[in-house]
């Protein structure tokens, strides 16, 4: 990843702040939430304190490839009960590196749907340049699947400026 | 771990607005996050590091509100930031928008506070930065 790590805070905004540092779910389930995140998703999960579930890509360990990067964190809470189902442009986005690995994983996911209690899985399209697929899990949560080429991925249309 | 899927990156998250120029104001003027739009009907906004949020423009009608459970959380450097954010969000309240502000709130030396935007997402201010995260996670290894 090629993009500047940290930004300095915006010196003419009200609030300046330094990281987008995470964003959070709820889950009824949080060992069904730790076991689709790790089993499913590949990504590292750690419990903060009972009933708080921390995620984040793999590699940031110590010594891993990622090390000392920064990275986004996804915090899932256990509640009894969802007070506030999501929808599918209410989704968390995983990329993979090609578009491939996007059919591959939607073989994967959409065979094992029942075993990790998942709801719909959709079929892999491509949308704005993208290729992707969307499923949601047992507590409405929805997950994008998706392959972008280099020259869209999200950091290079940053360099792009506005389009529109 | 032998996982299905093997990401490369957790690339983002979504919200929805209503309008797309008012939204920006709010998110660049008010937040301070940087805001690139590359679509008639999205922009895109990050703050830090390669991850986005998708901001996607849909009918006022079809906007969802958000419960506060399902927010982003902004790292900000001090505590007395979080306290000087809060002052801003209630004198610019009306100005940008704003729907909700919870009061500060402060928890193992994390201080914090919650607003409800004018697309009726919720987002967090904290000084909780990524070394609260390195800690926790080290332990685990």
């Amino acid at each position: 990843m090629t993009v500047a790590t940290m930004t300095a805070p915006a010196t003419a905004s009200h609030i300046k702040p330094t990281q987008l540092v995470s964003g959070t779910f709820v889950t009824t389930d949080l060992k069904r939430a730790r076991r689709m995140c790790e089993e499913l998703l590949g990504l590292e999960c750690v419990e903060a304190e009972p009933g708080t579930l921390l995620i984040r890509e793999q590699g940031h360990q110590p010594g891993g490839p990622l090390a000392g990067k920064p990275y986004w964190v996804l915090e899932a809470r256990e509640v009894p009960t969802i007070e506030t189902p999501q929808e599918m442009l209410n989704h968390w986005g995983v990329f993979v590196t090609s578009q491939a690995a996007v059919d591959d994983a939607f073989e994967k996911i959409n065979a094992q749907q029942k075993d990790f209690g998942l709801g719909r899985v959709q079929k892999p399209r491509f949308r704005h340049g993208s290729y992707a697929f969307y499923f949601v899990d047992g507590d409405s949560n929805w997950w994008e699947i998706e392959y972008r080429t280099p020259d869209l991925l999200y950091t290079a249309l940053r360099e792009k400026g506005d389009q529109h | 771990m032998n996982s299905l899927v093997k990401p490369e990156l957790l690339s983002h998250g979504t919200i929805e607005c209503s309008d797309l120029a008012a939204t920006r104001r709010f998110l660049t003027e008010f937040l301070g996050i940087d805001v690139v739009r590359p679509l008639p009907e999205a922009q895109y906004l990050w703050k830090g590091g390669p991850w986005s949020v998708v901001c996607v423009c849909v009918p006022d009608s079809e906007a969802k509100e958000q419960g506060p459970q399902n927010r982003f959380k902004l790292s900000v450097p001090r505590a007395a930031d979080v306290d000087a954010a809060h002052a801003a969000a209630l004198a610019q309240q009306s100005n940008y928008g704003i729907r909700k502000i919870e009061p500060v709130e402060e928890s193992g030396g994390v201080r914090s506070f919650k607003l409800q935007d004018l697309n009726k997402h919720w987002w967090e201010i904290t000084n909780l930065t990524q070394s609260y995260y390195d800690a926790i996670f080290a332990k685990a290894h």
